[in-house]
């Protein structure tokens, strides 16, 4: 095979792939305009014009733009303490040499793959004596010690590829652990940092079963609001929870279409390699 | 360059900087696992006013309903299924993505944005798709003129419509995931492969996989532990039914511990989700000790 013609598949391959990947999430857009096919005609029928109708209906202050605000605050909150956390422990990790350091960054991605069901069960009785039970704070702890496992584990692999002459030469020159911190190490790790923080906002949005247990009315965010709305013993219309599903998808939608290159800094291939 | 590396911080530094990620996780996520643990042993539920011993009564009573027992077996099919496919798929595509070309990042979005749907709006979201009259499944059959596909969450399908849904949401993940292991592999190795003759398959045993072994297992223990604890994904879609087809032990959990108010058998079962997650860990530890850490 040439050249060319090998690139001509591979590209058409692709493309193939992503047009099968997002089919569902375009007929999921088209419903949310009230633009269904009638399956029982040959050939199916469309149900045009378009309206905004479903977005009308779903749209209410009482429904969905608290639960978006509370959403966007949780994320928020859980980001950056994930990030500064992890930060500092992936900096202690990636610059120093002990006996079990192996062990414990492995048994750190053991945790992460710890399924939310495992342990959520006495969470919410812990919750409770600690009246962090609903709050935002509880939230916030809660999911970034969902969360932080990965997050350290990505950071110490990116920050292990972060040269350390600079830093060597600054501590020499009697630079505070704080200021090689601020100075030095967050600016060469904010590609890394930033990417690592998308990916957790993602992950912390759409967490369903932690904040189930966790939390009531008082800190309910989007994805628990569709997981009240539409349980599945209940019949709904499908426009209306398209609508639903369109903004609940769009705010990270839009986050990783502005950031998408950023994002390729993201892996967790470095600690290993 | 090492022994200079650890002199970097002191221990008092190294204590210091691990502290605030250590108390969140030990407070967070250690201490309701271990307390958790402890209490399938006893008598404990909320608003229980004594507490005594009770040995391995709980776990008797989880592995004797059949309900758990379907889960399990259940989980394993799950499992095996959902990953494996997730694996392939996304090898291959992030394979296919690993040299620059026009139009690439445009690709690596479009193939991540089914990731960003969370498993409830997923899940809502296949119910409507799923549904004979207006969604995508039988939009294709009715545009052909041929006959309507069956209902596919029924007792013989139902499994099988969960996983392919968790493949549509996870493979664009793993893709994302791979894709920076094939980049970092050096140009020159893939060239050398070319110039000794190898084939597609040499390539992908003397240059992929060495180079991309422990990020291969490292995926995995992440897709199996989260395919192990399953919940939101059948929450939506089949509620663990038809009767108890799809049913996951990190349904049965949640179902026994807040429908059903039975802490005991909720909390022990989640137990079991723990054990074999610590399995697959322990595994992963022991088939990657050999590779090198920087």
């Amino acid at each position: 095979m040439t050249f060319r013609f090998r690139s001509f598949v591979r590209v058409t391959l692709l493309a193939g792939a992503v047009l099968i990947f997002n089919l569902p999430l375009v007929w999921t857009l088209l419903a949310s305009f009230g633009v269904t096919p009638n399956n029982s005609t040959h050939p199916p029928q469309w149900m045009l014009p378009p309206t905004w109708d479903n977005y009308r209906e779903v749209i209410t202050p009482q429904t969905i733009l608290k639960q978006l605000g509370v959403s966007t605050l949780v994320a928020v909150l859980v980001t950056l303490l994930t990030l500064f956390t992890s930060f500092l422990a992936a900096y202690a990790l990636s610059r120093s040499q002990f006996r079990g350091r192996r062990l414990l960054l492995q048994g750190l991605l053991v945790l992460a793959s710890l399924p939310v069901i495992s342990y959520v069960i006495p969470l919410k009785d812990l919750m409770f004596v600690s009246h962090l039970y609903d709050t935002l704070p509880g939230v916030a702890l809660a999911e970034t010690a969902l969360f932080a496992p990965l997050a350290v584990y990505a950071l110490v692999g990116y920050l292990a590829r972060v040269p350390t002459e600079i830093e060597e030469a600054a501590r020499v020159e009697g630079a505070t652990l704080r200021q090689v911190l601020h100075k030095i190490i967050l600016p060469t790790a904010m590609p890394g940092m930033a990417a690592t923080g998308i990916i957790i906002f993602v992950l912390s949005w759409n967490q369903l079963l932690m904040l189930l247990v966790i939390t009531a009315h008082r800190v309910q965010t989007l994805t628990v609001m569709m997981s009240d709305f539409f349980t599945f013993e209940r019949e709904l219309e499908w426009g209306a929870a398209a609508a639903a599903l369109v903004v609940s998808v769009l705010p990270v939608a839009l986050l990783v279409a502005a950031t998408h290159r950023l994002l390729e800094q993201f892996g967790i291939g470095g600690v290993n390699q | 360059m090492r022994l200079h590396k650890a002199s970097v911080l002191s221990n008092r530094q190294f204590l210091l900087l691990v502290l605030p990620l250590a108390a969140i996780l030990i407070l967070f996520l250690l201490l309701p696992l271990v307390l958790g643990f402890v209490a399938t042993f006893t008598n404990y539920a909320p608003f229980q006013t004594t507490i005594r011993f009770v040995g391995l009564g709980n776990y008797r009573n989880v592995l004797q309903d059949g309900a758990f027992q379907a889960a399990v077996r259940n989980v394993v099919y799950f499992t095996g299924g959902s990953v494996s496919v997730e694996l392939a798929l996304g090898f291959l595509l992030a394979f296919a993505l690993r040299k620059p070309f026009r139009g690439r990042s445009l690709i690596r979005f479009g193939l991540l944005l089914p990731w960003l749907v969370s498993p409830v709006a997923a899940g809502i979201m296949w119910h409507f798709l799923l549904n004979t009259t207006q969604g995508l499944l039988n939009y294709f059959p009715a545009l052909f003129g041929l006959s309507e596909l069956p209902y596919p969450l029924t007792i013989e399908t139902a499994m099988l419509t969960v996983i392919a849904t968790e493949v549509w949401r996870k493979t664009p993940f793993v893709t994302f995931l791979f894709l920076p292991g094939f980049i970092s592999i050096p140009a020159e190795q893939w060239d050398q492969a070319r110039v000794d003759g190898l084939g597609l398959l040499h390539q992908m045993r003397h240059v992929v996989f060495p180079a991309l072994r422990v990020l291969l297992l490292t995926v995995m223990l992440l897709l199996i532990g989260d395919a192990l604890g399953t919940f939101e994904a059948i929450l939506m879609l089949t509620g663990g039914g038809p009767g108890t087809v799809t049913l996951t032990p990190g349904f049965y959990s949640y179902s026994q511990a807040f429908k059903a108010f039975n802490w005991r058998d909720g909390a022990t079962s989640g137990w079991f989700i723990v054990g074999a997650v610590l399995i697959v860990g322990g595994s992963y530890i022991w088939l990657t000790r050999h590779s090198r850490t920087p």
